[in-house]
């Protein structure tokens, strides 16, 4: 399956429907063994080698952040909130899909606006989305409150092997696991599709528990923050420079170990990477360290800009470096 | 027992989070005659289970049992205690409160306010902060110093009133209203047939962290899970969005609860003709449903909640027509519960 | 002797996530007094000390070994490294700080001239002495982590002063546990664990595989005895504290007695700790599988999270004696 098609799918957190059914299906193609397990997460196993198979667990999450009615206006306009942490800033003046309803993200018009309204940042509790109902009955019949909403945007590739798109953020990581899937390991291999990392790193934490895994690595979008005037040490990484190799986020620290051999095995097999420079985010790494006995954990991501909107950008030459490392470094895990 | 008097005690004894010993025992010897077998957990949870008939799924109920309150973090030279909180206690509530303080007696304290003509216009307008509020005892340093130590626990005042129009208001109805939903559910399920094997568990510990239904999900390792706790009920100061009618059960939707399991709850609430409204939880509910949801290999979780206004306070207000709906209900829901609901989940 | 071991113990170089160090010392102290040894994913070393009742308690006793740090995110083309916290890092006490890597490789930290308001985390940088970023690269790279320098001094007769007290001072009282508790009735499960600072990550597994009767974290705690400090009411040399709460647990009740009680045996007075913030490896154990009676002991400390943490000897002596008395139950 391809990225783009597994972009454009919508499915954010508790709304994974759409992407589990996808990836489901093309798992299904090339592995035997998978299930779908108690927290809506798709898990698939390959079995190792041996019984003395290193057991490694592989996650990327299927959700992405989105949109979610919460209530409606006398005159015909939902009230929303995000699901995962989407900046108000960025969704102003932009268009949503609510399943086969169309609708924009409204805001008063500049000419109305005074200097002080354009200097006021609109909150969620001050926006709306205009699905052009004419009155709150026909609203709540069309969207009633639960109902999701995503950014209506596509996927296009633009400039020199760049793409942008909305959920970047971790579709890369999902079409890469299905990837690596495709492939046979030596390892006993478990690829976790899970839920609800937007909004707490909660499917994760029940595919650890089942995994029982000594090492896991974890398929992840990253910010980068390379455009504009930006000192050195606020970009965190950058884009087309390859994979972005975590030591530390607010979740986790990395194995040691794990993080030196990423980086060795990259300089060796001269896969583009790069160090992330930062400790923001949090991810699926959590779950998996924490799970039981606990585990050896690293993360590796593509690196995205304006990550969490409806226009984020990544190189198709670091998404393919992401599964280039993860690869190479599964095959070194040979059991001689 | 009636529902009210079971209310009415249960409010009264003495459980904050971390110390629910008393009103555990009294909850546990309440389930006794209704279930197959009660138990306490380390941590103080009571879990009372009643076996199905068939090679049912496991269903676990948890309403929390613990209270918020304050405890005596220092002695002053005056014999006037200072409080820390357990649990989210609003300061502003304290001013002229009465406490029963858990000394080596209980003790009735006050919580004290400077008379309104000695303070100035500048103090007059701000709130009190814990820190500038003591417990004044009414006895001399030495005497406190006898019968008080660091550590003791401060219960804030219980009053268990009737209001018009079936309202109730008392303090711990937070969540204690939602155990007695529990209670008037295993009372109307003597009798009745069930596949499913159920757990009743009055839980500990909600207010700092959800420790007790987290172990107990652990130890039980239900199928399905049920959460049952208050929520905002409208008051004129509130945004529409973030409350629900007094009247009339709630059930969130969002990330943190199984849709299809919300929808099963939802179809036996219809079959029943009982009222439950929507709300959404774009994230965290606050409820035991957050912790449960991700304990083991994960629990599909539905939340049922009884609205409530003034939370947190020592006149929390509900319907108690709706408490009896929800006993009625989770026993209809207990009822429905079969092993093939598991496959649908995810289709 | 607990001077000496708490002195063996502060010189390892032992940040959040890098504890394998104070595992090496640790296990050198310990060999041959102890029936098992292990180190798990996370770094845990995981000791145990059987008991001679057969119906007796598995107690899991914690203290953790990692101190705060600071970590490098980036290096500037001046040479100057840019660093994040590691743990609790209180900024105002990182400036004009010595610090030193893994490697030996010593620097200066301090906070860049600040426009208005407070300094942020990305006002600090290390000063290691490079004149570029390529000679900076030689000597240390990004994700390196570096520690304030253990200087350790005698405070009057009885206080001993220097980073990480938090916690090697539990460290060196858990070693003497398990150095001298002889023939005790219950079995000692002494984990020194790995990554409390930044959110009791080793106990967390550590409490799952070892699945206690009982566990008990022991750690250092705040004083109100220096001038305008309020709260919690305890003081350094008054003896140690049994805590009844903080933000990561409630104490459980048959844990705070248990104390108690094995204070009494000892003849020691026992402070009582209310703490309205902070946490302790407590907290993990507790809510581990169904559920683990726990409690902390609480050694009163001065100045924590500084290169200056100060405690006092006979404070942890009287924790020893109360230990020793509490395997014996």
């Amino acid at each position: 399956m391809d990225l783009k098609t597994l972009c454009e799918l919508n499915g954010a957190s508790g709304d994974e429907h759409a992407v589990r059914k996808a990836i489901l299906t093309a798992s299904r193609l090339v592995c035997d063994d998978v299930h779908i397990d108690r927290s809506g997460n798709v898990i698939a196993h390959k079995k190792g080698a041996s019984k003395d198979s290193p057991r490694v667990a592989l996650a990327a999450h299927m959700d992405e952040v989105g949109f979610i009615v919460v209530g409606h206006t006398e005159d015909g306009l939902l009230r929303f909130r995000p699901i995962g942490g989407i900046d108000p800033r960025v969704i102003v003046s932009k268009w949503v899909a609510l399943g086969d309803v169309k609708g924009v993200i409204g805001a008063k018009a500049i000419h109305l606006q005074s200097p002080q309204d354009r200097e006021t940042v609109l909150d969620y509790k001050g926006l709306y989305i205009d699905i052009g109902a004419k009155d709150k009955a026909e609203a709540e019949r069309l969207c009633p409150i639960g109902t999701y909403a995503y950014f209506d945007v596509s996927f296009e590739p633009f400039g020199e092997g760049m793409v942008v798109s909305k959920a970047l953020d971790d579709r890369v990581g999902c079409y890469n696991l299905l990837r690596i899937l495709q492939n046979d390991y030596d390892c006993d291999l478990t690829v976790c599709f899970v839920t609800n990392e937007e909004v707490g790193l909660r499917g994760s934490a029940g595919a650890a528990f089942a995994a029982e895994a000594d090492i896991a690595v974890i398929l992840e979008g990253t910010s980068a923050n390379d455009m504009g005037d930006i000192p050195e040490r606020f970009k965190v990484c950058s884009v087309n420079q390859g994979v972005a190799v975590s030591f530390m986020d607010r979740a986790s620290i990395a194995d040691r170990k794990l993080f030196k051999e990423m980086l060795a095995i990259a300089k060796e097999q001269e896969i583009p990477h790069q160090v992330k420079q930062g400790i923001t985010g949090g991810n699926d790494a959590a779950s998996f360290q924490r799970a039981k006995k606990g585990c050896r954990t690293v993360v590796l991501s593509v690196p995205c800009r304006y990550i969490h909107s409806s226009s984020s950008v990544c190189s198709l030459n670091d998404v393919d470096a992401q599964y280039a490392l993860l690869d190479a470094f599964l095959k070194s895990r040979e059991v001689k | 027992m009636q529902i009210e008097q079971f209310l009415r005690e249960v409010t009264f004894l003495l459980g904050l989070s971390g110390n629910e010993q008393e009103a555990a025992r009294y909850v546990a010897k309440a389930f006794e005659p209704l279930c197959d077998e009660v138990h306490m957990t380390p941590l103080n949870s009571v879990v009372g289970y009643k076996k199905g008939t068939g090679n049912g799924p496991k269903v676990m109920f948890a309403a929390h049992i613990d209270e918020i309150g304050l405890n005596v973090t220092k002695i002053e030279e005056d014999g006037s205690l200072r409080m820390g909180s357990i649990g989210g206690v609003d300061p502003r509530i304290l001013p002229g409160m009465r406490v029963r303080v858990h000394g080596r007696e209980t003790l009735l304290g006050v919580v004290g306010a400077k008379p309104p003509h000695i303070l100035t216009e500048e103090e007059r307008k701000k709130n009190y902060k814990r820190d500038d509020l003591a417990v004044d005892l009414g006895m001399p340093a030495k005497k406190v110093k006898e019968l008080v130590q660091v550590g003791d626990l401060i219960q804030l005042e219980h009053r268990f009133v009737e209001l018009k129009n079936g309202r109730f208001t008392t303090k711990t109805a937070d969540d204690r209203a939602c155990v007695a939903i529990l209670y008037e559910a295993m009372k109307l399920l003597q009798g009745r047939t069930h596949e499913a094997d159920l757990f009743f568990v009055a839980t500990s510990q909600e207010e700092i962290g959800a420790n007790g239904a987290m172990t107990a999900a652990f130890a039980v390792d239900p199928d399905f899970g049920v959460a049952l706790d208050v929520c905002h009920a409208s008051t004129p100061d509130a945004p529409k969005e973030a409350t629900s009618d007094l009247v009339g059960l709630d059930s969130a939707i969002g990330p943190f609860i199984q849709p299809v399991l919300r929808k099963k709850l939802m179809d036996v609430a219809a079959k029943e003709n009982v009222v439950v409204q929507s709300s959404v939880s774009p994230g965290r509910t606050g409820t035991d449903a957050d912790v449960m949801g991700i304990t083991r290999a994960g629990i599909p979780m539905v939340l049922l909640s009884l609205p409530l206004k003034y939370m947190h306070t020592t006149v929390e207000l509900f319907d108690m027509r709706t408490l009896e709906e929800g006993g009625r209900l989770i026993a209809a829901f207990s009822c429905a519960v079969k092993n093939t609901w598991e496959d649908e989940l995810w289709t | 002797m607990l001077r000496n071991t708490l002195k063996t113990l502060l010189e390892p170089w032992g940040p959040t996530g890098n504890e394998h160090h104070v595992v090496e010392t640790i296990k050198t102290l310990l060999a041959g007094h102890v029936d098992s040894v292990e180190v798990d994913a996370l770094g845990n070393l995981i000791v145990e000390k059987k008991g001679t009742d057969p119906d007796g308690r598995r107690i899991m006793f914690a203290a953790h070994m990692d101190h705060i740090g600071l970590v490098v995110t980036s290096i500037e083309k001046e040479g100057f490294l840019r660093v994040m916290p590691v743990g609790g890092i209180n900024i105002y006490r990182t400036d004009a700080r010595h610090v030193v890597f893994e490697n030996g490789v010593e620097g200066v930290a301090a906070i860049q001239p600040v426009k208005e308001g407070h300094p942020q985390f990305s006002d600090l940088f290390v000063d290691i002495g490079a004149k570029d970023k390529e000679e900076a690269e030689k000597m240390v790279q990004v994700g390196d982590m570096c520690v304030y320098a253990p200087t350790v001094f005698d405070v009057g007769k009885y206080r001993v002063a220097g980073p990480a007290m938090d916690n090697r001072t539990a460290c060196a009282i858990l070693v003497e546990l398990l150095l001298y508790a002889e023939n005790q009735k219950h079995t000692i499960i002494g984990v020194f664990t790995a990554q409390e600072e930044v959110g009791l990550r080793g106990a967390t597994v550590a409490a799952y595989r070892v699945n206690p009767d009982w566990g008990l974290a022991i750690d250092v705690t705040g004083t109100a005895d220096t001038p305008e400090v309020k709260f919690p009411a305890v003081n350094l040399g008054d003896g140690p504290a049994v805590k009844f709460v903080d933000r990561s647990m409630v104490a459980s009740p048959v844990i705070r007695e248990a104390l108690f009680e094995a204070a009494e045996k000892a003849g020691v007075k026992m402070q009582r700790e209310v703490l309205p913030y902070g946490g302790t490896d407590g907290g993990a154990i507790q809510r581990a599988r169904a559920g683990i009676p726990t409690g902390t002991l609480s050694i009163p400390c001065r100045y924590i999270h500084s290169a200056c943490e100060t405690v006092d000897i006979r404070d942890m002596e009287d924790a020893l004696k109360v230990l020793l008395q509490f395997v014996d139950l």
